[in-house]
């Protein structure tokens, strides 16, 4: 009996001092997020295989997130992502290393798109196109996009034969079906692996034909990025600029788009050289 | 920008971003300097787009430079949770009941 009394007095101190220390953290939430992992190699490198090019952290095989062995075709490529891997401090983070993260979703295609489905994300994105909606309210502003943008757009006619006109208002620019033929035939002719890259940088810049400027080297990737957020750059001279907004955003989209220029160009660039006869 | 100012730069970002800032044995750094060699008299070897090589050489540099800024701009700006008395007392000037007058 008295055994009992004393298990029961225990239990409700127990419950008691449960609740008294349970109280003040009912109001604080405290939240739990993965740690990336830490940094388990020292050195990197690159093996040349039949297959292609691996990157190699200390004596470990890299690996894409699928599992599926790292193997690309272009040895700059391999280069610039032992690189990066190497570039890490003391954990791996992953969502900044655009370059390997680019190659790990060619490799993987976690998505199993196909040619087509991208070529037709791409043409879907030319109506709703940044440098195609322009605004004429302001003048200032309606000059800086006459000067900066017009160009952009008269070059891309030009060099895809197209007929794509800006719009003033709220309605979406008309592009007719032969200029999407024209754009899909150019998409077309680039691998599978690049028009991920080609999408990275559409997805950065909301505009294709920013995307495409860059990638035919006509603008730098400085100069494209300037051209994506020149309505920001616009406002900023009045409202001010805030270094972990916007300059934040500015170096990021430099980064993700000059890491998808990168992809692009190191995936089609295949060189030969082929030696004159000498009779 | 010039060749060899792009050259310059890059080699200094491949330095920085290398974890004890030595590019010595840097396959990147080896890559760059090999292809500067290899296009040392012209680029126009292959037939590729005019400038291919600096269009490629800018870009990784812009790669580099914007990631590490990017980092910098966060480190300093990132939240490092719930700031003590102190320091908010050191942000608006004001100072403790215990620091001398």
């Amino acid at each position: 009996m008295n055994g009992k009394l004393m298990l029961g007095v225990i239990r409700a101190l127990r419950v008691g001092n449960c609740r008294q220390w349970q109280a003040p953290a009912a109001g604080i939430t405290v939240r739990h997020y993965a740690s990336p992992p830490k940094r388990f190699y020292k050195k990197t490198s690159v093996l040349s295989g039949d297959g292609g090019y691996e990157v190699v952290l200390d004596h470990r095989k890299l690996k894409t997130p699928k599992g599926s062995p790292f193997v690309v075709r272009s040895e700059p490529l391999a280069i610039a992502v032992a690189t990066e891997f190497d570039a890490q401090k003391e954990h791996i983070e992953r969502s900044r290393m655009h370059l390997s993260a680019l190659c790990f979703t060619a490799i993987d295609n976690p998505n199993q798109l196909s040619k087509l489905d991208m070529v037709n994300y791409l043409l879907n994105f030319i109506a709703t196109d940044t440098v195609l909606f322009q605004y004429d309210d302001e003048t200032d502003l309606q000059d800086l996009q006459v000067n900066e943008w017009d160009p952009v757009i008269a070059w891309f006619n030009q060099r895809f034969e197209t007929n794509l006109q800006k719009t003033m208002d709220i309605t979406p620019p008309q592009v007719s079906e032969q200029d999407k033929m024209r754009i899909a035939k150019h998409l077309q002719s680039y691998s599978l692996e690049t028009l991920h890259g080609f999408i990275f940088a559409v997805d950065t810049l909301k505009s294709i034909i920013l995307a495409c400027a860059v990638i035919e080297q006509m603008l730098t990737v400085e100069k494209a990025v300037a051209l994506a957020r020149l309505e920001e750059e616009y406002q900023l001279k009045f409202w001010g600029r805030v270094e972990w907004a916007h300059d934040l955003s500015q170096q990021e989209l430099q980064s993700r788009l000059a890491a998808a220029v990168l992809f692009v160009h190191l995936n089609c660039s295949e060189n030969f050289v082929k030696q004159k006869l000498i009779l | 920008m010039s060749g060899t100012k792009v050259l310059r730069s890059l080699l200094h970002e491949l330095r920085q971003a290398a974890p004890n800032g030595c590019i010595k044995d840097s396959l990147a750094a080896r890559y760059v300097l090999a292809q500067y060699k290899k296009f040392a008299t012209t680029e126009q070897q292959f037939c590729k787009a005019r400038n291919e090589a600096t269009f490629l050489g800018q870009t990784y540099l812009t790669y580099l430079s914007s990631q590490r800024q990017y980092l910098e701009i966060y480190k300093e700006f990132h939240g490092r949770g719930e700031r003590t008395v102190r320091d908010t007392a050191d942000l608006v000037g004001f100072k403790l009941p215990s620091d001398p007058k």
